[in-house]
């Protein structure tokens, strides 16, 4: 008896779903490529730019390049040349318009000192025409933390001791004060003596003036009565004559007297003139200093171009004169 | 420690950290340029030209008794403005010859640019297009080197050589785009020059309703600048494109602003130049 050989039915048409099963994975495989490959950018077409950086710290292969915050690229490869670090960065060409020539990158973290690390692009004007595949771009470092630390310590020492200086300004205008008030204590204690020596001098001229009506009156009268009263005058008037010259020359000594006083007086004001012209002067180096200081610097400012403008109106023809 | 005093002390701490150190003090003779400069430019203000000169030639002195060539350049370039607005023509090109005609001494690039237009611009205030346009070429070839910030001033000067040439065409492209690189560096005196040259040169090409559209964005420029001569001249090109139109009832209320404007800024020229505008044809 012989019986004919059958293949086993258990598994029908197993070829068949086996090879289903490999097609399936492997369009699975390569639709997952696919995607991962779109992530990634590599059908968008890029440009690559360059930049020379004197040290690559912080920098690695695939940090994003930002254009106004906005990812535009990424960095694709670094390699060392003569003079720092070639570091090439792909840009969407989509944004190359947006990267004239002149524009520049700088390493940048995205909350100031903190944050993830980015290469920032600074646009340059757009006259200066669009920036082509491998041309380079100038880069400038961002400032580390002890770069900003030794900056601000080097900010503020001259600070305090403009501080410093101001204070014993302050200090010796203190001083200063003492000594004007001295001055003028011992000024104002001699007020009332000049100004007894000035009611005195007014009350002798008053005197004198009367004396003087007086006797010119009595001159009229000796007139009127004739010659004979002259010799019985004369002595009178020349008594009371005496008395006026005394009069006057009491009221001259007292001038004399004021003057010299007034003469102390500005003597010992001249120091205080000059102690507060010092002062001044003193003060007006401060605010100068002050003023050269941020933030009054600002305020300020001196215009930096003191140019009238270039103004094509000019060129038109002048009127007939 | 009181807490208000530490509150004090930290907050001064503070302050102090963000200062500066102060700068440089100027020399002397830097705080005498600074002040001849700052004179001349309240000269100008005050409508004292003939007093701005004197101040200009004096900043000029003391720049060249310290060899400072920007200063130098810069003074050269301001006193050949001033001369040409009290007529004084060839002592302004005389003026532009110390940058021009020195090409030894290091003036910068930016200076020798400024010199070069302003003589296209003498030139071009004189009568001689042919000239002004050798200075503008020269003037164009400086400025692709440099990132040109005087690029609308060229562009309205090539454009006023093209009109005086008698190419309209050329005129009103080159005005367009002066005015394009004008506004886009927020130059309004500028913008508003290159609107009266398209202005003109849409007159001169016949097409009448662009010309007065052009030219009365130029005067609301202008208006806005206070400036009575640009104003003035506004009108008067107005009251030209209307009469072209054949609005005769538009140009002569044109001219009669322009009358006011010119009696009213005390320009008996402008006023002169109204009358022969106002006289029938």
């Amino acid at each position: 008896m012989s019986e004919e050989f059958r293949p086993p039915t258990r598994f029908p048409r197993l070829a068949l779903k086996v090879n289903a099963f490999l097609l399936i994975a492997v369009l699975l495989v390569a639709g997952f490529g696919w995607i991962v490959a779109h992530k990634q950018g590599w059908f968008v077409p890029q440009t690559m730019i360059r930049v020379i950086t004197p040290d690559a710290l912080g920098i690695s292969s695939g940090m994003p390049v930002k254009l106004f915050g906005f990812t535009v690229g990424s960095v694709r490869e670094m390699h060392l040349v003569p003079g720092g670090v070639d570091v090439q960065l792909a840009i969407m060409s989509a944004h190359m318009p947006r990267i004239p020539k002149g524009s520049r990158a700088r390493f940048a973290r995205e909350s100031g000192v903190i944050g993830a690390s980015v290469i920032e692009i600074i646009p340059g004007k757009p006259i200066n025409g669009e920036l082509y595949e491998g041309e380079q771009i100038e880069f400038e470092r961002s400032r580390g933390i002890s770069e900003i630390v030794e900056e601000f310590r080097r900010q503020a020492a001259p600070a305090f001791a403009e501080l410093k200086n101001a204070l014993s300004q302050v200090s010796r205008s203190g001083e200063d004060l003492g000594i004007i008030l001295g001055a003028l204590r011992v000024e104002t204690e001699q007020l009332p003596a000049t100004h007894k020596a000035l009611r005195q001098f007014i009350r002798n001229a008053d005197r004198a003036t009367a004396d003087i009506s007086r006797q010119a009156g009595a001159a009229l009268e000796s007139a009127q009565r004739a010659s004979e009263s002259i010799e019985r005058a004369t002595p009178m008037l020349a008594g009371k004559l005496a008395t006026t010259l005394d009069s006057v020359d009491v009221a001259v000594g007292q001038l004399r007297q004021t003057a010299a006083e007034a003469q102390e007086t500005l003597r010992a004001a001249r120091p205080m003139i000059d102690r507060s012209e010092s002062t001044m002067r003193d003060a007006s180096e401060v605010f100068s200093a002050a003023k050269r200081v941020w933030p009054l610097s600002d305020a300020f400012k001196e215009t930096p171009d003191a140019m009238l403008p270039i103004d094509s109106f000019e060129a038109r023809k002048a009127p007939a004169r | 420690m009181a807490p208000l005093l530490r509150t004090a002390l930290a907050a001064a701490l503070l302050c102090a950290g963000c200062a500066t150190p102060p700068s440089a003090p100027p020399t002397p003779m830097a705080a005498r340029l600074a002040d001849a400069n700052v004179r001349a430019a309240a000269a100008v203000r005050a409508g004292d030209h003939a007093g701005a000169a004197r101040r200009y030639e004096e900043a000029l002195a003391l720049a060249r008794s310290v060899e400072d060539a920007d200063a130098i350049a810069a003074g050269a370039i301001n006193l050949s403005v001033v001369y040409q607005w009290l007529g004084r023509d060839s002592e302004a090109r005389d003026a532009l010859k110390i940058v021009l005609d020195d090409p030894r001494r290091a003036f910068p690039e930016r200076r020798r640019l400024q010199a070069e237009l302003r003589r296209a611009i003498l030139e071009l205030a004189a009568g001689n297009p042919a000239a002004a346009g050798e200075w503008a070429a020269r003037a164009e070839r400086r400025c692709e080197r440099l990132a040109c910030e005087l690029a609308p001033v060229l562009l309205n000067i090539k454009s006023q050589i093209a009109l005086e040439g008698g190419s309209p065409g050329s005129a009103a492209l080159l005005a367009q785009q002066a005015a394009d690189a004008a506004r886009s560096r927020g130059d309004r005196a500028e913008q508003a020059n290159a609107l009266r040259n398209l202005g003109r040169a849409r007159l001169a090409g016949g097409e009448h309703a662009a010309a007065i559209a052009a030219l009365e964005q130029a005067l609301a420029i202008d208006h806005s600048l206070a400036d009575p001569r640009k104003i003035h001249a506004d009108l008067v090109d107005l009251a030209r494109a209307a009469l072209a139109g054949g609005d005769r009832d538009a140009a002569r209320g044109y001219l009669e602003r322009a009358q006011a404007v010119s009696h009213a800024a005390r320009d008996p020229r402008g006023a002169d130049e109204m009358e022969v505008q106002l006289r029938p044809k």
